[in-house]
């Protein structure tokens, strides 16, 4: 069955001071994935 | 002395162009070859699409920054490549035609040392009958100006629904082939959002339709992801989105045929089947721009350059999809034939497609192809710049800068609805972004922890941050370099 999103969820997720630090962490995330390196996969030491 | 030469002012072309002219000193030619005169900062279209920005915002014109800049510009197209020039000119070559202004119609042999090919995707519209924005009440947001008319089209359906009539809306692919679903997730919902505004969304019926086999495919296989404290699959994720929002879906659909107002198309079943709406956005698939290559003594070579895309360092053995692996996809995005010709962004042929492989009963070919826009174009474009750079600053090759999308993270911020306290955004991190199912077998082939979700309004935020931080970059104003692709 499909997931529903509770109206506390929904309080949480429209919730601007709690989404302000949400946006700190997603941003520093984000951040860390985004640029956290690349490279190639054909020489696996 | 080197010359290089850029073709497309895209997010690659323009990300390369900029990285090398900061890298490079002036004695090195940098010129940037492209038929538009503005770039166009693509993922805010959809907001272009729905009204709450106009196109200026999201748009500057490319030629001052070049000349302010010293990148050289011209505004043509490219016609016919001629990597080992021709009987009258040694070097290699890109013959180019002007697009507009006194030169327009003329053509010119641009010589290089080095070419990047970032001319992306051509939109096939035409892959799709009657599939032609503007047209059959069809619309899409692929450029800036096919979104100023979406949201002209979008506009005066609300107006409709403000008289009372019950319509129906239908946003997703427009091709069995079609990429890019992450642009119609986020055009639907921030639909859906803009008529709740509008407080007509009980006027209108919302379908999302796809080639996806399941919701929250992506072209990207789909994914297991953390949400919250909860690890979940992404259809389940999205699933739970549409049901919240009331969208509808269907899935496992190739459209094939578009008439006004009915999208024809065939599923996974074989059956055939049509969709009625009175506004669709449907995205096109996508396919190169069909060029042609020349050798010196000009014989047609293309199959050395092209196979569709750009021939890049994938591995292009045809194997089932069980064979698959990271290894299949490029790292420098060279060209194996002419080691001075790179393409990065949409511009390469990837090996394969990163979602599962599916035919209709009928034989039909439903499956995504793979996605490359944004983020993995800006990246594979500086480390082919970077790599560039080496090797002109060492004077032999060097491709010590790697980037396959097996081993590389992607973020997709996905707007869920315009507002600073209204809006949501669905921010899904990915890594890998092609999955390792041997490094991570228990996973679908990817990190979780480093492949999360997350639903709410700080993911609007982020979405408009980044919109400001990459304009900001891509205008090249001070110290733009610290900002990550």
């Amino acid at each position: 069955m499909t997931q529903r999103i509770s109206k506390y969820q929904r309080f949480k997720m429209m919730n601007p001071i709690l989404q302000f630090f949400k946006f700190i962490y997603l941003s520093i995330k984000v951040l860390i994935i985004v640029a956290g390196g690349h490279g190639g996969t054909r020489q696996v030491n | 002395m080197a010359k290089i030469v850029v073709l497309g002012a895209g997010i690659s072309g323009h990300v390369a162009a900029s990285h090398l002219r900061r890298k490079l000193s002036r004695e090195h030619e940098v010129l940037v070859v492209s038929p538009n005169s503005n770039y166009q900062w693509i993922p805010s279209n959809i907001w272009v699409g729905i009204g709450r920005m106009s196109s200026k915002q999201i748009l500057f014109p490319l030629e001052p920054l070049y000349k302010k800049k010293h990148i050289g510009y011209k505004q043509a197209k490219a016609v016919t490549f001629h990597p080992e020039g021709d009987k009258t000119e040694a070097k290699p070559y890109v013959l180019v035609e002007y697009v507009v202004g006194d030169k327009k119609g003329q053509q010119e042999k641009v010589t290089y040392d080095y070419l990047i090919n970032g001319t992306g995707p051509k939109l096939n519209f035409e892959a799709t009958e009657g599939l032609n924005p503007g047209t059959n009440k069809t619309y899409s947001v692929c450029t800036y100006t096919h979104a100023d008319h979406a949201w002209e089209g979008l506009h005066a359906l609300i107006q409709e629904m403000k008289q009372g009539k019950k319509t129906k809306i239908l946003i997703g692919t427009g091709h069995a082939k079609a990429t890019c679903q992450g642009a119609a997730f986020e055009y639907i919902l921030n639909v859906e959002q803009e008529l709740r505004r509008h407080k007509v969304r009980d006027m209108a019926e919302i379908t999302w339709i796809s080639n996806e086999y399941q919701l929250g495919d992506f072209g990207m296989d789909g994914m297991l992801l953390s949400y919250g404290s909860m690890t979940m699959k992404s259809h389940e994720m999205i699933e739970m989105i549409f049901e919240d929002r009331d969208i509808k879906w269907i899935l496992g659909a190739g459209v094939n045929k578009i008439e006004d107002g009915v999208a024809h198309y065939e599923n996974l079943e074989g059956e055939y089947k049509t969709e009625t709406y009175d506004f669709a956005m449907l995205i096109p698939s996508f396919s190169g721009h069909g060029f042609k290559a020349f050798d010196k003594n000009e014989n047609d070579i293309t199959d050395k350059l092209f196979k569709g895309f750009m021939i890049v360092d994938a591995d292009y053995t045809p194997k089932p999809y069980e064979e698959w692996s990271v290894q299949d996809w490029p790292e420098t995005y060279q060209n194996p034939s002419y080691k001075n010709i790179f393409a990065p962004g949409i511009a390469f042929a990837p090996p394969h497609s990163i979602s599962k492989p599916r035919k209709s009963k009928n034989g039909t070919d439903i499956t995504p192809a793979p996605p490359r826009t944004g983020m993995p174009s800006g990246i594979t474009a500086k480390l082919v710049a970077d790599n560039i750079i080496d090797t002109i600053k060492n004077g032999k090759e060097s491709l010590h800068h790697k980037g396959s999308m097996g081993n590389m993270g992607a973020a997709c911020i996905a707007s869920a609805g315009y507002g600073l306290t209204s809006g949501s955004g669905v921010s899904i991190t990915t890594y890998p972004i092609v999955p390792d199912y041997h490094k991570y077998p228990k996973t679908q082939g990817r990190q979780l922890g480093k492949t999360f979700g997350e639903i709410g309004l700080a993911g609007h935020w982020l979405k408009l941050a980044l919109h400001y931080a990459f304009i900001y970059k891509a205008k090249m104003r001070p110290f733009w370099w610290l900002i990550p692709e």
